[in-house]
């Protein structure tokens, strides 16, 4: 029997795309012959205007780009300037930086498996997960006012130090979790139709995935025991002890899985952080020397210099982000704006391998594939 | 030895310098000799092509490839130079297939053409974007206009008149 190809477009407006994205899919009745993905329907051109900013300036913009991760965002690209100027952070300051980070990588797992579930027509999980992540975002909101789009770092430090309360807050917190991360176990581990939509579904070798520079959980879920905060331990990442969640199978239930074991292994970082949180400024202060005015708050406003000049000179500098690995390529030229800043997203990349992984699939499983990547599109456009 | 030195050793031709960028090691590759430099570092065991970044010093273009083993766990940076007028260099899609996306980007951002790319088209941007924005000349005063056509081709003007709402 002769069938037809059939051409469907898939978005940039649809559900299951997480935000504007088009697929052009090339149909032979069912099965996925061909898929091209058409993007850039959110870009900003935020590598431009950071052209036109102070090194300062351009902090807010890299909350845009993973508005869902926002403070790993934050950390690379202050960590680069910091890098590149040659800063020393306070170890307070360290510590609440890890802190945040790893609260918000729990937050990030939690929208990305609740959407995946959504995705896949199953949407207790979207409304668990959303109900802890409020809790989560509650305490970014003490700490900074903000929900989303936090700028809480600062180059060599934090803006603020953590607000009375806090600790006891994020304890409950933690202890709360731990709990719920059992009930989505139990909820979805071994339901019959999730395993069914995600075992052995748009599975990628480990040699094809570190190929397509994919990274985060998308490579670990592969067997590759790759983690920056180990490789090249940044902040203070190597006194932590944590695991680092690896599963070989290489499709999206491993995918899946890696995320549920790494938000355990953030609650056993935020232990330790809140155990061991040393008392020190939040803010670098003995390179320039600033003498905040009597008698005003210690924050990084009075102590941080709003002009700032690095050295001219070149740096790329990555970090562990949710989603993978997040870096920023940046050339000063001595000027109190960057020459260049090149985001080097954990989206872009991963998603660049959907074609290869879709390839004689379904349509339905597209979507469970798509969803298993876990791709912000805020951080694919830039 | 760091592998930047090691990559000097083995391909004396085609390493113009090293040095360090920061903590990494950094090769500069003659334009012409990139892709057998990079088969021979993707040989040392360099197997993550983590970015590519094209940069306009207004008098010449410069790409910069980020590297990592994660055997080795270690990093290397290349980098070629190119003229201003005619920036070109040979595509790495052969060597690491993530390249492919990453050199779409650069070349629609920056405008730096690869050769031997399968498909080099703009990724970010519509096609028929006029100029790279990323390029220091780039002209920021003009507006541009995006309309999808009846096949969802783009539509680019810089007067407005694909616009239903006309300007």
């Amino acid at each position: 029997m002769e069938t037809e190809e059939l051409l469907i477009n898939m978005g940039p407006v649809h559900p299951s795309t997480h935000g504007v994205l088009r697929f052009k899919l090339r149909m032979d009745g069912e099965i996925i012959k061909e898929c091209t993905i058409v993007l850039g329907y959110l870009h900003r051109g935020t590598e431009k205007l950071a052209e036109m900013k102070t090194y300062l300036q351009f902090i807010p913009y890299t909350d845009r780009l993973d508005y869902v991760s926002a403070m790993p965002s934050n950390y690379a690209y202050v960590k680069a300037v910091e890098e590149l100027a040659d800063i020393e952070v306070p170890l307070r300051a360290e510590y609440i930086r890890v802190l945040v980070m790893e609260l918000n990588r729990i937050v990030n797992h939690l929208v990305a498996i609740g959407s995946l579930l959504m995705d896949l027509g199953a949407s207790t999980m979207m409304m668990w997960g959303f109900r802890e992540r409020e809790k989560a975002l509650q305490l970014f909101e003490m700490l900074c006012g903000a929900r989303m789009t936090f700028s809480y770092m600062r180059i060599g430090g934090v803006r603020e130090d953590l607000p009375d309360g806090f600790i006891p807050k994020l304890k409950e917190f933690i202890e709360d979790m731990e709990k719920r991360i059992a009930d989505y176990e139990q909820l979805i581990n071994n339901n019959e139709i999730f395993l069914m939509r995600m075992k052995g579904i748009a599975t990628i070798s480990a040699e094809e995935a570190i190929n397509y520079g994919m990274t985060g959980p998308t490579l670990r879920g592969s067997g590759v025991n790759y983690d920056i905060r180990r490789l090249e331990p940044y902040s203070i990442y190597p006194d932590l002890d944590f695991k680092v969640c690896v599963r070989s199978e290489g499709d999206s239930y491993a995918r899946y899985i890696v995320r549920i074991d790494e938000m355990r292994e953030s609650l056993h970082i935020l232990r330790q952080l809140i155990d061991n949180m040393p008392e020190s400024s939040i803010i670098a202060t003995q390179k320039y020397g600033i003498i905040p005015m009597t008698g005003a708050p210690y924050t990084a406003q009075t102590y941080f210099p709003r002009i700032f000049t690095p050295p001219a000179g070149e740096v790329y500098s990555r970090i562990e982000a949710p989603k993978g690995e997040l870096g920023f390529y940046i050339v000063s030229d001595g000027t109190t704006k960057p020459y260049r800043i090149k985001i080097r997203s954990p989206s872009f990349c991963n998603l660049a391998a959907i074609p290869q992984l879709v390839r004689g699939l379904k349509i339905p499983d597209l979507i469970a594939a798509f969803g298993s990547i876990d791709v912000v599109l805020g951080d694919v456009d830039r | 030895m760091n592998p930047a030195e090691e990559l000097k050793q083995a391909l004396p031709g085609s390493v113009m310098s090293t040095g360090m960028q920061v903590d990494k090691p950094l090769a500069v590759i003659k334009k012409e000799e990139l892709l057998a430099a990079a088969a021979k570092v993707k040989e040392m065991g360099f197997d993550h092509l983590s970015v590519i970044t094209g940069i306009d010093y207004t008098d010449r273009f410069e790409v910069i490839y980020n590297l990592f083993s994660y055997k080795k766990k270690e990093n290397l940076v290349l980098k070629v130079i190119l003229d201003h007028n005619n920036p070109e260099v040979d595509s790495l899609t052969s060597l690491w297939k993530g390249a492919n996306w990453l050199e779409r980007e650069t070349y629609d951002l920056v405008g730096i053409k690869f050769a031997g790319h399968p498909n080099l088209v703009r990724i970010l941007l519509p096609e028929g974007w006029n100029g790279h924005p990323l390029r220091k000349d780039y002209d920021m005063d003009t507006e541009q206009f995006v309309t999808i056509g009846e096949d969802g081709e783009d539509i680019v003007s810089t007067d407005g008149s694909n616009l239903l709402r006309r300007k």
